[in-house]
């Protein structure tokens, strides 16, 4: 039985030319880019080299990108960094993020409330986006950062984020947004959006785990989360990762040069899936359906099914995809995006998948073929 | 046994670890599940007993060791349904619950075999030292460690779905092979404890759940059989039938509980001697075999490692059963199971009313 991995929206293979990249790193350029000798120099090439293909592929400039240890670190310097960094000046530090961000965004936003800070929860409608009213009424309270994904997670809802940063910028409020998914699928452009800080993350675009960065915009003041020597100037201090950053540069370069070709391959084998769906299971809604999306990502409520079994059932098919959110345990908590949009429905469980680089039409087939049986063996035994 | 999908409820403890690996020694497709049963965050030290955080984590990697897929099931609200509103409402009402036994009534065997058909599996096991003869329940080689006494509520059309891989096996042998295999749980020291009371101190947990103001936590009066009034008692649902009370103003022998009246709020007491019973009547029974008829000559146990005891059934009223015991037995307590067995079969069981 084929093995069928249609979760890439939690993590996507490494691109060989990235492994490539970062083998020769890893053993021939090693040098330490704060090294005044030839093997510094080396790196150091490495190091701008990758930042100005990051810079390149959101339409900034060099000097704007920080390399972090992933999105969650992105997201923290972000939220938590601009709410230090207000406070520090004496102002007030609320932050105002919406309800259906990454936990990323909301475990820092939490932290900031446990500093004595104040965190505004942006409100959406059904379909997970944003509520503009919502926004504009917390934006009165001038927040130290707005923070509102550039797409969801969970379902693939793209944000207004237009509308969003307009609202932001004519109140002089900085916007954060977390592009992690949105990032190699959509066009995410600072030069046209104005935003003042973007949180993109390697291993969903066949780079590692462990690498990810943030766009600051010139002039957006930070304070930093950890201290030390002056890299990264001064936001994240510690020798860098060359080789994942190197590795990312790779990635981002791949995924914007693949980029319109792959949004039209996999948005047609989502439509193809979805259809089939739709079609052979009673009882299934799409979630975020009606809204503009990514298009690698299919979220399904289905009422009247167990999710733990559901889940165990895909699992021993051999079927890889994703439910609301796993806790530490491992047990399966209702998704909080679902909960946000009004459409975590007592009795039904919630399923994600996401396609990727390496999905094939075979995959999309095997899943159409299998799961409306998968799903009625579940509802059977009530 | 012919090949079968199994579902193990992997506790993370020895005995479900091993139960594990001998259904994967015999060729069977095995599945692992622990059960989430109670939020970690509540109980103050979830490390003591094998429910808690790292018991999930134990179990995983036992999984691992044995290449079976292993998942976590949230079953808490359930659990708190069936299991820790019960001991809850049995203490308040003076009685003395055993939740280990509504748990495998409700939650460990039929709610999880529901879920197992869900994907497949039809046959579940769990780590309990009993056996299943012929489609009857039957007591664990190893006398010493024997757990039929907290199955006796199975539904009885479920025991031909379940297995006990170590019902045949003594503990010396069953961490012996779990050495064997290296399982990380091999040398895991037995938890003792009630899995959602981690501290040992029910009346804390007790107070939690029902309130310090709760008329179960009041204090009251102490009293003999005959009505004198030896004390005060710090609230009934603190007390359980045969607990040592201590040396009373003049009294030589020592006092024991021996009935808890919660209408009254008094808490009986006497000597060792007043605690024998002769008779017992258990409620709310359920049959794992043909039901005796009165006059039968059975055996009951009415403790969990008690000797079972000769009895007579003298007869049947409502849902519950009447027995005369050979022998008295001390401290007879409501609230606790009594199961009876012929020979090592259980025949069914109940509540000491």
């Amino acid at each position: 039985m084929e093995a069928v991995y249609l979760d890439h929206a939690a993590t996507t293979p490494v691109r060989p030319a990235v492994l490539d990249a970062m083998r020769t790193v890893l053993t021939e350029q090693f040098g330490n880019p704060s090294s005044v000798h030839r093997w510094g120099r080396e790196a150091r090439t490495l190091l701008e080299t990758a930042r100005e293909r990051v810079a390149q592929a959101v339409g900034a400039d060099r000097r704007e990108i920080v390399f972090t240890s992933g999105g969650t670190e992105a997201d923290n310097l972000a939220v938590l960094g601009r709410a230090r960094a207000v406070r520090a000046t004496g102002g007030r530090d609320v932050v105002a993020v919406s309800a259906v961000e990454h936990k990323a965004v909301l475990g820092a936003a939490e932290a900031v409330a446990d500093e004595g800070g104040l965190v505004i929860l942006l409100s959406t409608d059904e379909q997970g986006r944003v509520d503009l009213a919502s926004l504009e009424q917390a934006l009165q309270e001038r927040p130290a950062v707005v923070s509102v994904q550039w797409a969801n997670n969970e379902t693939g809802v793209l944000q207004p984020i237009e509308s969003i940063a307009g609202l932001c910028r004519a109140a002089g409020v900085p916007l954060h947004s977390d592009a992690v998914q949105a990032m190699g699928r959509v066009p995410v452009r600072v030069d046209q959006v104005p935003v003042d800080l973007v949180a993109i993350s390697g291993h969903k675009l066949g780079a590692p785990k462990g690498i990810g960065a943030l766009y600051v915009r010139s002039g957006v003041e930070l304070v930093p989360l950890t201290h030390g020597g002056g890299q990264e100037r001064g936001l994240r201090p510690g020798t860098e990762n060359i080789a994942a950053i190197v590795g990312l540069g790779v990635a981002v370069e791949e995924a914007m040069a693949a980029r319109d070709r792959e949004y039209n391959r996999l948005a047609g084998l989502r439509d193809e899936l979805q259809a089939a769906l739709v079609a052979d299971i009673p009882g299934l809604s799409v979630n975020s359906g009606e809204a503009d999306r990514l298009p690698n990502i299919l979220n399904i409520s289905l009422a009247d099914v167990e999710q733990d079994a559901l889940m165990v059932s895909l699992d021993l098919e051999g079927i890889a995809v994703s439910s609301g959110s796993a806790c530490q345990s491992g047990a399966v908590e209702p998704s909080h995006v679902l909960v946000a949009m009004g459409r975590a429905h007592e009795g039904a469980a919630a399923l994600r998948i996401s396609l990727g680089w390496t999905t094939t039409g075979e995959e999309i087939a095997r899943v159409k073929a299998a799961l409306p049986g998968i799903v009625q063996r579940v509802r059977e035994f009530a | 046994m012919e090949q079968r999908t199994v579902v193990v409820a992997m506790s993370g403890g020895v005995d479900s670890s091993l139960a594990a690996a001998l259904l994967v020694e015999q060729g069977h497709r095995v599945i692992g599940i622990t059960m989430k049963t109670f939020c970690y965050s509540e109980t103050a030290a979830p490390t003591k007993t094998c429910c808690g955080l790292d018991g999930i984590m134990d179990a995983r990697r036992v999984a691992d060791t044995l290449g079976i897929p292993h998942y976590v099931f949230d079953m808490e609200e359930a659990f708190t349904a069936d299991v820790i509103d019960d001991f809850v409402a049995e203490y308040a009402a003076g009685r003395t619950p055993n939740p280990c036994v509504r748990c495998n009534s409700n939650t460990k065997i039929p709610d999880l075999l529901r879920r197992a058909r869900k994907f497949g599996a039809d046959t579940i096991a769990t780590g309990h030292y009993a056996r299943v003869i012929d489609g009857r329940l039957a007591r664990g080689l190893d006398a010493s460690k024997d757990q039929s006494y907290f199955l006796w509520g199975v539904p009885r059309e479920l025991l031909k779905h379940i297995v006990f891989p170590v019902g045949e096996l003594t503990k010396p042998e069953v961490r012996e092979r779990a050495r064997r295999l290296a399982l990380a749980t091999a040398d895991k020291p037995e938890s003792q404890e009630i899995c959602f009371v981690p501290t040992g101190d029910y009346t804390e947990f007790l107070a939690k759940r029902l309130g310090a103001e709760h008329p179960s936590l009041q204090p009251g009066r102490m009293v003999t059989p005959a009505g004198a009034v030896v004390g005060e008692h710090g609230g009934y649902a603190r007390y359980t039938v045969g607990q040592r009370r201590g040396l009373g103003g003049g009294y030589r022998e020592p006092l024991y509980v021996l009935e808890v009246r919660p209408n009254s709020n008094e808490v009986v007491v006497g000597t060792e001697h007043d605690l024998y019973r002769g008779e017992v009547r258990i409620g709310g029974l359920n049959w794992l075999d043909t039901p005796p008829s009165v006059g039968d000559e059975l055996l009951v146990q009415l403790r969990y490692r008690a000797p079972a005891v000769a009895c007579t059934v003298r007869g049947f009223e409502d849902d519950s059963v009447s027995l005369e015991l050979a022998t008295p037995q001390r401290a007879v307590t409501p609230g606790q199971s009594g199961v009876l067995y012929r020979g090592e079969l259980v025949v069914g069981g109940g509540r000491i009313l």
